[in-house]
């Protein structure tokens, strides 16, 4: 029970603490400061303990389907607020890369991209602790992975700010812009799953090469989403997704100071 | 398209029902049709939640204490399609068999 509570809260964390340390690193490039991670710490704190508390009446909505909707739309809205978050670093007229609504986008992205991990990790921890023979097992496993999880996202952060600056900046986006597209990856499995959306016969079968079930696999799903077998519709939103995210990245690098406004 | 098709082949899906009790899958084994979209309702007898995972189906969903879920898998080629329970791993383990 140690180590299923390690690799479970690890592979939930891994997925969070990635997007979030990219999102406080991009922050830091830009000179926006870290003050908009104390309203991305509540908001989290919110959702988690909120989607917690009534997973089961949305678990029961949509004939059974209600979790995968509500999930899918956390997976989607963090791609859009990631893309609003990229546009919105573009250079200003006074040379600054950040307006007064940056700061409410990252807190906004970084809290449904918790809440959902965050809630499961909640559930998972609640659930057992009211059987005695797992509960210690389940709390320091759960603190080992999530630690685990949290140094990865530290050490992300330290290898993004730590670029000579000239990259750091676009190193930064291109990382945002793979991590928000395998949340569309990963919103649309959830549709695929609830019946709402067919993905069609995968198009490739790569777990001979990389298997999900491996260490390399679960990283590659948490940094962008990794599908070992991926259908024609998976493959095309995918490719949509980055080359949209792509393109704000383009837009915004190559801003500059008299390129536009607040 | 797919949208439309997706919602209009699920609403038709054939129903299987698979039940977790103490931690184990009842049936560990689920014989389903090829090239159908089947409708998967999981209903967890035990007190503590349990997750559904399958890395072959692309699957995983919570369901809590108590509680049912639906899940829709397929269409599938033939062949055994392992999942388990992420919570219990070591005991709650299946099969999707396609015929």
């Amino acid at each position: 029970m140690l180590i299923n509570s390690v690799v479970l809260v690890l592979r939930e964390i891994l997925e969070a603490a990635i997007l979030v340390t990219a999102l406080m690193g991009l922050a830091r490039i830009v000179g926006l400061g870290l003050t908009w991670f104390y309203a991305a710490a509540a908001a989290s704190l919110v959702g988690v303990i909120g989607l917690a508390a009534v997973l089961g009446p949305v678990t029961d909505m949509l004939d059974g389907t209600g979790q995968e909707v509500i999930g899918a739309a956390l997976q989607y809205g963090v791609y859009l607020l990631v893309l609003l978050v990229i546009l919105d670093t573009r250079q200003r007229v006074c040379g600054r890369r950040h307006s007064r609504f940056t700061g409410w986008l990252m807190a906004a992205a970084v809290a449904l991209a918790v809440t959902r991990e965050g809630a499961e990790i909640q559930l998972y921890i609640g659930g057992f602790m009211s059987v005695v023979e797992y509960r210690q097992a389940v709390l320091l496993g759960s603190a080992l992975g999530a630690g685990i999880g949290i140094s990865a996202g530290i050490l992300f952060y330290w290898t993004l700010v730590t670029r000579p600056r000239r990259w750091a900046y676009p190193l930064c986006l291109f990382c945002l812009c793979l991590l928000a597209t395998g949340m569309i990856m990963q919103g649309t499995l959830l549709l695929e799953q609830a019946g709402w959306v067919q993905a069609g016969e995968p198009v490739w079968n790569s777990s001979g090469i990389v298997s999900e079930q491996s260490i390399a696999g679960e990283l590659l799903y948490a940094v962008f989403g990794y599908e070992a077998t991926p259908g024609p519709l998976l493959i095309a939103l995918y490719g949509l997704g980055l080359a949209l995210s792509l393109m704000a990245s383009i837009y915004a690098i190559r801003s500059r100071a008299g390129g536009g406004d607040d | 398209m797919a949208f439309v098709a997706g919602v209009a082949s699920a609403q038709a899906a054939p129903e299987y029902t698979l039940v977790i009790r103490d931690h184990l899958f009842d049936p560990a084994e689920l014989v389903i049709p090829s090239d159908t979209r089947v409708k998967l309702v999981v209903h967890n007898q035990d007190a503590t939640p349990e997750e559904f995972e399958s890395y072959e189906l692309n699957r995983e969903k919570v369901i809590l204490g108590g509680r049912k879920a639906t899940i829709y898998i397929g269409p599938l080629s033939p062949g055994t399609y392992p999942f388990f329970g992420e919570f219990n791993p070591r005991t709650a383990q299946g099969k999707v068999i396609v015929e």
